[in-house]
């Protein structure tokens, strides 16, 4: 890695990692890992980048692929702790944003399930279905159906 | 009116500096700590599959009528993985609660010392190897014949004149010494050419890793 790799290749993109660890984890802790995790795979992937997306659309899938992974590993990690039976509602987010309707969002966000919240961060990223089918892994034609389903859903959470 | 996600989304992102991205301080640990546990588990790799040539050779040399090289071989590779073994020891003992530089630093440093320990070991054994299977194919036997025999035998009848060293010719035992020679004084660079064909990619990492670090020293 170039000492400025993560300057110039990462940090610009930063936002796009930021946005997503964040819907699959609770607390400040998990998110820095997420995002170190994240960081880190995209420097040793790198070299796999094929330039037939764009780097920002690279990013997204790579951010997505890790996320998934690592909250796999850490559900496989904590089987046996007392917390992972807890329901996702009972746990409480530890940061918080200046805006609460993004709080609040955010919350609703993490009651999805793991592919539906992928498919919803890229929709409200203004991604097109092609990119969305793309970078998750689908078909176009589920794609639609499938946003308006967890946009109804996200709705009666927040109405809750 | 009840705003939309999408526009939650996007005036959540404007009014709060949500985006900032966390400090990486950690990131140079994580690496460092890959780099060397992806290089401990090929090594340990490496040494389990040079124990497993050391058994199977005996046999499969006893087989072949090879014994006189399977034998010689299996305690090369028991010679090496002794070694290596002792450099595995010293990697353990790396002290990890130091910066990723230094931790990275003396890893560097126990690579250098490994290559160099076995370079002046590939010196002696790359003729040694060579040794080994000549003597194996010298002593297979062929209808109660010694291969090598037979050969000397038919090199003598075809050049008569050649002179002989205790019963071999010197026209065979010029070039069997050359390719002990050059074996011997190339085989530093075989072995390096070795290491960085097996460890190459890791080691340009690891190169990479610390003149990044170096730099953010400066």
């Amino acid at each position: 890695m170039s000492s400025d790799f993560y300057t110039t290749q990462i940090l610009p993109y930063a936002a796009i990692i930021i946005k997503i660890c964040r819907a699959y984890t609770d607390t400040q802790e998990d998110f820095e890992d997420y995002y170190q995790e994240v960081c880190l795979q995209i420097w040793r992937s790198k070299d796999n980048f094929k330039e037939q997306s764009a780097w920002s659309t690279w990013i997204y899938r790579l951010s997505l692929n890790v996320c998934l992974t690592f909250l796999k590993k850490k559900k496989n990690n904590k089987q046996n702790s007392p917390s992972d039976l807890l329901p996702d509602e009972i746990l409480v987010d530890s940061r918080a944003f200046a805006d609460e309707s993004l709080n609040q969002l955010y919350g609703a966000i993490r009651q999805l399930s793991e592919i539906d919240r992928g498919v919803i961060l890229l929709y409200l990223e203004e991604k097109s279905y092609q990119e969305i089918a793309d970078i998750i892994g689908t078909n176009t034609n589920n794609i639609g159906v499938r946003i308006t389903r967890i946009k109804e859903r996200l709705k009666k959470i927040l109405s809750n | 009116m009840e705003k939309s996600i999408e526009t939650i989304w996007k005036e959540g992102f404007i009014k709060n500096d949500a985006l900032v991205a966390p400090k990486l301080n950690d990131l140079y640990n994580q690496k460092s700590i890959d780099i060397v546990e992806k290089f401990k588990h090929m090594y340990k790799l490496n040494r389990i599959g040079i124990v497993a040539f050391a058994i199977i050779i005996i046999p499969l040399s006893y087989v072949t009528g090879m014994i006189y090289m399977g034998i010689p071989m299996a305690f090369l590779f028991i010679a090496v993985t002794f070694v290596a073994q002792k450099f595995s020891n010293q990697l353990d003992t790396i002290d990890k609660n130091t910066s990723s530089y230094e931790y990275l630093s003396s890893f560097d440093k126990w690579v250098k010392d490994m290559i160099a320990v076995n370079s002046k070991l590939s010196t002696f054994l790359y003729p040694y190897v060579f040794l080994a299977m000549a003597l194996g194919f010298w002593f297979i036997d062929i209808d109660g014949t010694i291969l090598g025999d037979r050969f000397i035998n038919g090199f003598v009848s075809e050049f008569p004149t050649t002179s002989l060293v205790n019963g071999f010719p010197i026209l065979l035992l010029i070039p069997f010494f050359l390719v002990i020679g050059i074996l011997a004084f190339f085989g530093g660079k075989i072995g390096k050419w070795d290491i960085n064909l097996i460890y190459g990619g890791i080691l340009n990492k690891l190169e990479g890793l610390l003149s990044d670090m170096e730099e953010l020293r400066k």
